[in-house]
């Protein structure tokens, strides 16, 4: 019989980096100073931190070793993951675990990139993002047939949702609208500019069904947040984010296999976490829910039980996405225009909301419990965290 | 054709049947020789029943679009005659699905559910490419 870690552990300090264009810093830059702040909220000293998980593994991401390296940290446990941006919660569950089994007591974990720099920092820069790495050209049953770019198989999964169930654009909408709402009471976001349904519909398209505002932005960018448990908790400075439950779904024969586009592993992560947390969809007071893309919010929202399969569309336009609606999600402005950090950004915007952080115009009253979800790996990986509210 | 500046297709050693049948104006699968089902992407193990005993057979050439994208954004320069392109998951009779371009028709007409069939299309002097056009009513 597994032992149910609920509320066994907590999130008690969390940072994050500059966000936009932050054009000095590396990813590695970003990442170490949104630890450095994450290290500080918890008031602890460096040194205490035994444990170190990041997302992984190339270049491109911020490798525990080098991480490791430039914070003058030795630990007992640490590694990186490669789940894409289903990795984030994957790391806080990992260090749960890891503690649990004795192998550390205080775990940093997060992610950063430098993803604006990288694509926008000079003309060579620039070129490349327009005309694809041409690596690609080494690879088959994609590339041949002008697949590039992460919007296609979104855009696949979204014609395929309009198609089974009447799901509209303006729909889709609705949800790019309410983020950017959010976003402009963040000082912190990236994109603040108000966003109207007329600016949405009429932005350029990029992969039919899928248009400009449908997208997450580019930003440098990097989240970090410290896990340890609840006894330890208790003595630090904020008031812990209690882990309720994690959960985690893989459709690993493909996002092509099945319907599994429309009905993803979110389903099943979903099941696993609210099951270790005690606790159903309409219990949750807020969310913080993956959006790479408009159409993968609506596809969770359907799969994390907060409407039917099929009535995502309709659930988002009716408003319960915005601060005052029934499940206030993506409160910092999301990945549609706060900044893309793999999401890890949403798992701090989760700790901040049940610590209720902020003042009246960006909290979600009363929230007690926050769902955070992650996505990636090719489309194909699923993650989810429940936070509770200290009481 | 010596020119064709789009990528083009780097068989690998278990993909190469499947290239070296496009060539030949054919579009094969590997068949597991236990449970008798089509597979792809090409594998030396059935992920129904993990045998390990397959043959490579002829397909009909036939299906339908599961689901697809149009183009408008342009990633690679070689592909901008073709703006707005079509990218679609192809369901063949036999069951795989492939990805690949619709072609023959505009992009608006295209369709979940449309029914296609395979056209080949010669690249270079080495290799050829496989996509689906409507099929036309018999």
């Amino acid at each position: 019989m597994a032992t149910n870690l609920r509320g066994r552990y907590a999130i008690v300090g969390v940072g994050n980096s500059p966000l936009g264009k932050v054009p000095e810093m590396s990813s590695l830059d970003l990442f170490v100073m949104a630890a450095k702040r994450a290290i500080d909220d918890a008031g602890i000293s460096k040194d205490e931190i035994d444990g170190l998980i990041t997302r992984g593994p190339d270049d491109v991401n911020v490798h525990h070793q080098r991480v490791g390296q430039l914070l003058g940290l030795n630990v007992d446990f640490s590694t990186s993951t490669d789940n894409g941006g289903a990795s984030q919660i994957l790391n806080v569950a990992m260090a749960c675990m890891a503690i649990d089994a004795g192998m550390c007591t205080t775990v940093l974990c997060g992610y950063g990139r430098d993803a604006w720099s990288r694509t926008h920092r000079n003309e060579t820069a620039r070129m490349r993002v327009a005309t694809t790495d041409p690596s690609l050209a080494r690879q088959e049953f994609g590339p041949e047939f002008g697949l590039f770019g992460a919007p296609a198989n979104y855009a696949l999964a979204a014609r395929r949702h309009m198609q089974l169930f009447g799901t509209t654009k303006e729909q889709l909408g609705s949800i790019a609208i309410a983020f950017r709402e959010h976003a402009a009471r963040n000082p912190e976001a990236f994109v603040r500019d108000p966003l109207t349904m007329d600016d949405y519909l009429s932005a350029r398209l990029i992969v039919d069904p899928l248009s400009f505002y449908d997208c997450s932005i580019f930003a440098d960018a990097a989240g970090a947040v410290i896990v340890t448990s609840l006894e330890r908790a208790r003595s630090l400075r904020q008031p812990p984010a209690h882990i309720l439950g994690f959960g985690f779904g893989n459709n690993l024969r493909g996002w092509h296999h099945d319907e599994n586009m429309v009905d993803t592993g979110a389903r099943r992560a979903g099941e696993t976490a609210y099951r270790m947390a005690g606790v159903s969809p309409g219990d949750i007071d807020a969310a913080q829910i993956y959006d790479c893309f408009t159409h993968m919010v609506l596809l969770q929202l359907e799969d994390y039980g907060f409407c039917e399969k099929g009535e995502g569309g309709p659930f988002a336009a009716s408003g319960a996405l915005t601060l005052e609606g029934r499940l206030p999600t993506n409160t910092s402005g999301g990945q549609l225009s706060e900044a893309h950090a793999e999401g890890m950004l949403q798992v701090v915007e989760g700790v901040r909301q049940v610590r209720h952080d902020y003042g009246p115009d960006r909290q979600v009253r009363d929230a007690e419990l926050v769902l955070v979800t992650g996505h990636g790996g090719a489309t194909v990986c699923q993650s989810a965290l429940v936070l509770g509210r200290d009481r | 054709m010596a020119d064709y500046a789009k990528p083009v297709p780097a068989p690998s050693t278990s993909t190469r049947f499947f290239w070296e049948g496009c060539r030949a104006h054919q579009l094969v699968l590997q068949r597991c020789s236990s449970c008798d089902a089509f597979r792809f992407p090409p594998s030396v193990i059935c992920p129904e029943c993990l045998s390990t005993d397959w043959e490579v057979a002829p397909l009909s050439g036939r299906g339908t679009v599961h689901t697809f994208g149009v183009y408008h954004r342009l990633y690679h320069k070689a592909f901008e005659p073709e703006l707005p392109y079509v990218v679609g998951i192809i369901e063949l009779e036999e069951g795989p699905r492939l990805l690949s371009n619709v072609v023959g028709c505009r992009p608006e007409d295209v369709y979940c559910g449309m029914s296609v069939r395979v056209v080949f299309e010669d690249i270079t002097d080495e290799a050829t490419l496989y996509k689906f056009e409507p099929d036309s009513p018999p």
